[in-house]
């Protein structure tokens, strides 16, 4: 046995022990399985690779933390009620077409900013209490909340893992709109009629109503969407004028959406609600770090390089069940990482076999699917928050339309060569 | 069973203490790597000058780097040979400073900036497991290097954008590219600090008319473009040439036109914004790749990984591979042979004047390294 089997057993072995027989939180028991694994590799406890891989999630953390605030900010302030109100009195007589147009609303944070955090956390939050009131249970609509962000983040304009795919192979991000469209588009339908439909396809308004508040809209009025619209206006306006308009970054933008919404509805306590949302997500920070750790050990002692070389001992039809297996599995610590680390290798394997462009835009469909992989499984956990679940919950009902993407993003891989008139 | 703890005042003080310790302790870690590995100027060396000389808004910035200039007694045309321009790819940075300790110019002028985003040695890339040193044994002793980062320091740059939008071209990267020297030429004096250098460094090129540049790098064995050198397309006849005289000397190399669709990069955006050859060279690095197995000084430095043996075995590589590994050795001697070649290709075109001597050759150089880095100060 190579011992970079070993070192990976031991990791995931006393990851597993210190999760589930001791009870530890998620983000110890990534360290402690960190920390076995270098000892075992004989590499000590190497404090500076602990502390360093943690920084890869610091850009994340910033704006989960900031997201957070302002989703708290709108849901205190009444907008995400009135919106809801508004949203469904519109449209409740065309379900279908409702649920399609909210799938979208979904994914637009995500198609712009390229991350299915921002998307699940700002038009998530919008999006879940009018999937709740249309009778969708809690556990099945945060997981149409995690497939539409995720679904947004592999969307064009913005995919990042494509971009990582294609820097890694010195392939310009051009021509992806096409392929990437193809794949994700045909996803968020399929899952949000899988999914939701059947809850309502007869849809009593007169029921409905009862539970939806239709006078904080009129006692307001339009004031109280001003933050979702400046949110909305700086993520669009920073990404269309490049030149014009300086990068803001997301965690600004969130914060600038955060203080306008203090003044444009309901009065709060907003130290007090800000409080309570930085209680619920600091576990979810603090399981991003551990996997920091994690995956910074997995590189130093070998053990990521194990896991790539060991896709591609077994020809081509192994190496595409590789695609389909390991690289959403490696989503369990960063889909961002599978791209860079498996996606820029398995594109490279994969080139005589079709058309690049659309074989970068497939791996990278593939592996933003690995957002929703636990322990990390970021959209899944902050959907199931939103909606007030547990995240294992929310993942069952993700589990048919993530197959059925992968298969998708398979067919695409095979088919490559007779689609690339997509790009 | 479940682990209890008891949520004290004391339990807090105690841990916010070892949390304290632990980050005072791996501050001076971090900041261990800013010392900066010690070059010894050669007889060939004329003048020690800043990149803040031909860009001053650079100076007093960590974007701020020597230039080593190595002026011929007799007038000439001029060379820049950029190391460091990825500090993960050390073979560039020892290269320039083989150079550095090493050649004479008889005419012309030699500049060598061996750190090129020298803010990208202070510090490594999380994630990748990177050691910080590295040491090459010399007869009189080991010289260390660092090994940094393929981009500016993140304290130098921060934080990232989403999208990296390419100032002249508009081509979008991701947002982690903004901090990759070699996506931010031809730079701009109101853009990002990595464009900042990037101007300087075209700055210098375009202020003393430098004939040639040569961007020196490395990439992982399974990277389409490896063991080659990059020519943009007004530097493809100098690089036709030079490429036979390496083979000449026993170095197998391919040739790479620019593609020009591809922005930010030396060997596009010099050649197109400035009047120099501008080319690049790459060889084969195992420890920057993604399927290298256990990361540490010695895998840089001797090149060896039983994984890359196992893929090129595979048929995944775009090099041979195999026990030997790609020693560094081996590595900067095929960069120094790209420059002396490059040259006298140059002279030989009719192309201009640029005389080097005292440069070790390919076959001297590729077992060992050691004794052409001069001798480690006491």
């Amino acid at each position: 046995m190579e011992i970079e089997l070993i070192v990976f057993l031991v990791m995931l072995g006393v990851f597993l022990l210190g999760n589930f027989l001791f009870k530890l939180p998620v983000s110890l028991s990534m360290a402690a399985g960190a920390v076995a694994g270098a000892l075992v590799a004989g590499e000590g406890i190497p404090l500076r690779h602990l502390f360093e891989g943690t920084f890869v999630y610091m850009d994340t953390i910033l704006i989960i933390s900031t997201a957070m605030v302002f989703m708290t900010v709108i849901q205190e302030s009444g907008a995400l009620e009135a919106l809801n109100a508004v949203i469904v009195s519109k449209f409740y007589k065309v379900p279908a077409v409702l649920l399609v147009l909210l799938m979208f609303i979904i994914m637009f944070p995500g198609m712009i900013t390229g991350s299915s955090t921002a998307a699940v956390l700002s038009a998530g939050a919008i999006v879940a209490p009018i999937l709740l009131q249309m009778g969708i249970p809690a556990p099945q609509t945060g997981a149409i909340l995690a497939i539409g962000a995720i679904m947004g983040m592999a969307a064009p304009p913005v995919n990042i893992p494509a971009m990582l795919i294609g820097g890694g192979v010195d392939m310009p991000y051009i021509g992806f709109e096409g392929p990437l469209a193809f794949l994700t588009i045909p996803g968020a339908i399929f899952t949000v009629l899988f999914i939701g439909l059947r809850y309502c396809k007869n849809l009593d308004y007169e029921k409905i109503k009862g539970g939806l508040d239709l006078e904080i809209g009129k006692k307001y009025g339009i004031k109280l969407y001003i933050p979702i619209v400046v949110i909305v206006v700086l993520m669009v306006a920073c990404r269309m004028l490049p030149n014009l308009i300086p990068n803001l970054g997301m965690p600004l933008i969130f914060m600038i959406g955060s203080a306008v919404g203090l003044f444009t509805g309901k009065r709060f306590n907003a130290v007090k609600a800000i409080r309570e949302a930085m209680k619920t997500t600091v576990p979810v920070l603090g399981k991003l770090m551990g996997v920091g750790m994690f995956i910074q050990i997995m590189t130093l002692t070998g053990v990521r390089g194990y896991i790539v070389i060991n896709c591609f001992g077994f020809g081509l039809v192994v190496l595409y069940a590789a695609i389909c297996i390991v690289m959403p599995a490696f989503g369990a610590v960063s889909s961002y990482g599978a791209a860079s680390v498996l996606g820029v290798p398995f594109l490279l394997a994969l080139l005589d076999t079709g058309d690049q462009v659309v074989i970068a835009a497939a791996l990278s469909f593939i592996c933003s699917l690995g957002d929703l992989m636990p322990p990390t499984a970021l959209a899944g956990n902050y959907a199931a928050q939103i909606v007030g679940e547990k995240y294992s919950k929310v993942l069952r009902y993700c589990v048919i339309p993530f197959i059925v993407c992968v298969l998708f993003g398979l067919f695409t891989l095979l088919k490559s060569r007779s689609l690339g008139f997509l790009t | 069973m479940k682990i209890e703890t008891k949520k004290s005042w004391l339990t807090a003080i105690v841990l916010l203490c070892l949390s304290a310790l632990t980050i005072g302790y791996l501050a001076t870690v971090f900041l261990a790597q800013r010392q900066e590995e010690p070059i010894y100027p050669g007889p060939g060396v004329t003048e020690i000058k800043m990149l803040s000389d031909w860009y001053p808004g650079l100076k007093d910035t960590a974007g701020d780097t020597e230039v080593y200039v190595l002026k011929g007694a007799k007038e000439g045309d001029s060379m820049l040979v950029l190391g460091g321009t990825h500090a993960n790819e050390p073979s560039g940075l020892v290269a320039a400073v083989l150079l550095i300790e090493n050649a004479v110019v008889e005419e012309g002028t030699l500049y060598v900036i061996p750190r090129a985003n020298n803010s990208a040695m202070t510090c490594t890339d999380p994630q990748e497991g990177a050691p910080t040193r590295f040491t090459i044994s010399t007869p009189n002793g080991d010289r260390w290097f660092r090994f940094g980062s393929r981009a500016t320091n993140p304290v130098h740059q921060w934080p990232d954008p989403e999208i990296y939008v390419h100032a002249t071209s508009g081509q979008r990267l991701s947002g982690s590219e903004t901090r990759n020297l070699n996506r931010a030429y031809p730079g701009r004096t109101d853009g990002n600090f990595t464009e900042k250098i990037a101007y300087g460094v075209a700055e210098l090129i375009r202020q003393e008319d430098v004939a040639i540049e040569m961007d020196l790098h490395e990439a992982s064995p399974e990277y389409p473009t490896i063991n080659a050198m990059v020519a943009h397309e007004d530097a493809m006849l100098l690089a036709n040439s030079a490429i036979i005289n390496m083979a000449l000397e026993g170095v197998s190399i391919g040739i790479e036109p620019s593609p020009t669709n591809l922005h930010g990069l030396t060997h596009r955006e010099l050649g197109d914004f400035t009047d120099t050859y501008a080319l690049l060279m790459e060889t084969s690095n195992p420890s920057q790749g993604r399927l290298r197995g256990r990361t540490d000084s010695e895998m840089v430095v001797t090149g060896k990984d039983k994984f890359y043996v196992k893929a090129a075995e595979y048929g995944r590589l775009y090099v041979p591979y195999d026990e030997a590994g790609h020693p560094i050795s081996m590595r900067v001697a095929r960069h120094i042979c790209g420059v002396t070649q490059v040259a006298a290709a140059f002279n030989e075109l009719g192309l201009g004047n640029l005389v080097m001597t005292n440069i070790p050759s390919y076959a001297e150089m590729e077992g060992d390294i050691g004794p052409y880095l001069a001798p480690p100060a006491a």
